[in-house]
């Protein structure tokens, strides 16, 4: 229990069974996964590294994590250009964004 | 020798195109397709065949001799055999003699003046400007490079120009040179086909320089904002923007949140994007609050369509509403509507009367009223109806409110549930009725924002310093009268706690003639300003002192000493403070740790800043700003 909160990486999975596997830090962009996984919510997910994420798809999902890791990338850096998100994504996107808190 | 045939070929391609670019002009004028375009390039001696006739009758018209045409051709055309043949007993020399170099061949008259002539042209190469600008160019190079220059030049003058014949370099195909035909491996033209491939195959243009980030001008426009946060966007606000941008194909916003709705009106009105087809996509049964920052594209009838579909509301903000009418305001009357907050900037086509119904229906459940930019409606005696029957009034702005004065204050000092105060009135007002809204409303206070009031004098603050004990915002601009004195005491000893928001913008003395001003301070000065400091320093988040220019230098230095912290302060406007120089700035810097945004326009002592990362620095004129050691592009 305790090695698997140590665990560098963490996978989220999207309610039609896709998985990402991603940096720990990176996942953590997000306030509400951030949460998931605090080792002292005692939650499974923090236990087992493991987020299902029953309302986002897997294609609106591959693009949050694709934005986790351009924000980890662009950290501290002055003037980052916004990611591109595809128009029609957007609105699921903007969605998803709201539930995950990034 | 190789030189030499090669120096004969140049002359062949280069001097015939006269010659086939006439053919060309000949057939496109006539449509002469039986004229034998190629050939020039046959050996032997394949003449030019074709109705010569007509063509030669106009030629001469034109003064120009078709014989003559011809006989250069001819002449040109046995040379190259003559070339032909010459090359061929060569190599079958060379064949018996591999080892032997070559023996320099005698050259025929013609030869000797052709390479006269050319190297009379590369002399005159030599001398001209464009030859001195390419040397200079190639510095560092050895001196005899001379030559090769100007020979490189030669062959550049006898390329074909753009609209003649030409034959490809690698295919031999003819084509008509444009601009964009490619040079050739050696140093000749290429067809549009090969200049493709060419290019394909070979080298590509210098990389583009791409910026990590986005354009300078949007740089630019986000720092104006006060955004100078590192890091990427955050992905709610990516895609707000997103939407926004594409808000024409968008038929439903589904469930967004309330505040994500607010967001994009936002986004929507400042690109004047709101109209009638996008306020569809606001209008949700379910909500109670509509925001619309831009109605100025929106009709009578759309307003009604915001209460027909929406009737639930209970605050309601819309802001340039030219089109509501009485009608509007009647059918919310009509409809019952819960309305609670009520923002409506410019309604000027809403009479008295209906301001006056609408009050007497609506005044006990409004909580807040803001209004801006009333001149043909609203006067004094509606504004009494407003204080006597909104009894649960809470907040309060009226801003640019044509027809009220005094009488309308001296109403609204009846109002005691009143929480927050604005006024921004067009009316010049008496000291007194303001005064009497401050004894009377002060306790309650939580903000109090005063602008323009320009009679008002020292009893003002007085006032705010004996009854206000609650506030938190505290806003009083463009005054001449309020003395520094009075300022300062504002503060001494006040039993209000430290105040969050703080604007004194344009409190200063304005006299040409003694720029320095009174000997007795006018407006917000060193005493008032380190006053205000020490009072409101630990929780003061947001400071304008725009335009207070007589505060000095001494009291900046006290104020931003060493020892002193304001940990809360994020926003700082000291625009038109012209004693702010770098050092200050430093200090201010060192200061104020949580420091997002500060305007220092007209602070021309501001020369060199080294700037905390995000930070934005608005207005300096010619400064050197550096942030992490990288000197910026400055705005303005």
């Amino acid at each position: 229990m305790e090695s698997s909160t140590q665990s560098e990486y963490v996978t989220l999975v999207s309610c039609d069974g896709f998985e990402f596997i991603l940096p720990r830090s990176s996942a953590c962009v997000s306030g509400t996964i951030r949460r998931m996984l605090d080792p002292s919510s005692k939650f499974s997910e923090a236990i087992t590294g493991r987020c299902v994420l029953e309302n986002l798809s897997g294609v609106v999902l591959e693009k949050v994590c694709e934005y986790f890791l351009y924000n980890e990338k662009h950290k501290d850096q002055a003037n980052v250009a916004d990611m591109d998100v595809p128009a029609e994504l957007c609105l699921e996107l903007l969605m998803a964004a709201d539930y995950l808190d990034t | 020798m190789e030189l030499h045939g090669v120096a004969l070929q140049r002359e062949t391609a280069a001097n015939p195109v006269t010659c086939s670019d006439f053919l060309h002009f000949a057939t496109a004028l006539f449509g002469l397709t039986t004229f034998e375009m190629t050939g020039r390039r046959q050996r032997g001696n394949a003449g030019i065949r074709g109705p010569q006739s007509a063509l030669t009758d106009f030629l001469a018209s034109n003064n120009i001799s078709a014989a003559q045409i011809r006989d250069e051709y001819d002449r040109r055309a046995a040379e190259a055999a003559r070339q032909a043949a010459e090359e061929e007993e060569q190599a079958a020399d060379a064949e018996y003699q591999d080892e032997a170099p070559p023996e320099p061949q005698p050259e025929s008259p013609e030869e000797k003046s052709r390479k006269r002539k050319r190297q009379q042209a590369i002399e005159k190469i030599k001398k001209s400007k464009e030859f001195a600008r390419r040397k200079a160019r190639r510095t560092g190079e050895p001196d005899d490079d001379d030559d090769v220059l100007a020979d490189e030049m030669m062959n550049e003058k006898q390329r074909p120009i753009p609209g003649q014949l030409a034959n490809c370099e690698i295919c031999g195909k003819r084509f008509t040179v444009t601009p964009y035909s490619k040079t050739g491996p050696d140093g000749g033209l290429l067809c549009a086909d090969c200049s493709k491939k060419h290019t394909d195959g070979g080298k590509k243009g210098p990389a583009k320089k791409r910026n990590s980030g986005l354009g300078r001008r949007q740089n630019q426009s986000k720092l104006l904002d006060g955004f100078a946060i590192p890091g990427a966007r955050s992905l709610l606000e990516t895609c707000i923007k997103k939407v926004a941008d594409n808000i024409d194909d968008v038929d439903e916003f589904g469930d967004l949140p309330p505040l994500v709705m607010h967001r994009l009106s936002q986004i929507l009105s400042r690109n004047r994007a709101v109209t009638r087809k996008t306020l569809d996509l606001f209008l949700r049964p379910e909500h109670k609050e509509l925001n619309i920052y831009d109605c100025a594209k929106l009709q009578t009838d759309d307003f009604h369509k915001i209460l027909a579909t929406m009737p639930a509301l209970t605050r309601l903000n819309l802001r340039f509403v030219t089109a509501m009418k009485d009608e509007v305001f009647e059918y919310m009357m009509a409809r019952d509507m819960k309305i609670q907050d009520l923002h409506l900037n410019s309604p000027n086509l809403v009479s008295d009367d209906c301001w006056r119904q609408l009050f007497t229906k609506f005044g006990p459940q409004l909580q807040s009223l803001k209004l801006w930019n009333l001149d043909s409606a609203f006067d004094d005696e509606t504004a009494e109806v407003m204080s006597k029957t909104c009894t649960l009034l809470r907040r309060l702005k009226l801003k640019y409110l044509d027809k009220i004065g005094d009488k309308t204050l001296e109403a609204i000092s009846t109002m005691k549930t009143l929480q927050h105060l604005s006024f921004h009135l067009t009316q010049e007002t008496n000291p007194e009725p303001l005064l009497q809204v401050i004894s009377q409303l002060g306790p309650n206070l939580y903000s109090l924002s005063l602008e323009s009031f320009q009679l008002a004098d020292d009893r003002l603050v007085q006032h705010i310093h004996d009854n206000c004990r609650e506030l938190i915002k505290l806003r009083i601009t463009d005054n001449a009268v309020i003395a520094d004195k009075a300022m300062a005491e504002l503060f001494r000893g006040w039993s209000n706690p430290a105040l969050k928001f703080v604007d004194f913008s344009g409190l200063r003395d304005v006299d040409m003639s003694n720029p320095a001003g009174p000997p007795e301070a006018v407006g917000l000065a060193s005493d008032g300003f380190v006053a205000l400091m020490e009072h409101s320093g630990a929780k003061i988040e947001k400071l304008k002192v725009t335009s207070c220019r007589h505060i000095s230098h001494a009291a900046y230095e006290e104020v931003f000493a060493e020892n002193r912290r304001y940990p809360a302060l994020k926003s700082l406007d000291i625009a038109f403070n012209a004693p702010v120089d770098d050092y200050i700035m430093q200090c201010i810097f060192r200061c104020c740790p949580a420091l997002t945004k500060i305007v220092v326009f007209g602070c021309l002592k501001i020369r060199d800043v080294r700037v905390p990362k995000g930070v934005a620095v608005i207005g300096t004129l010619g400064a050197k700003l550096t942030v992490d050691g990288i000197a910026q592009k400055e705005i303005v």
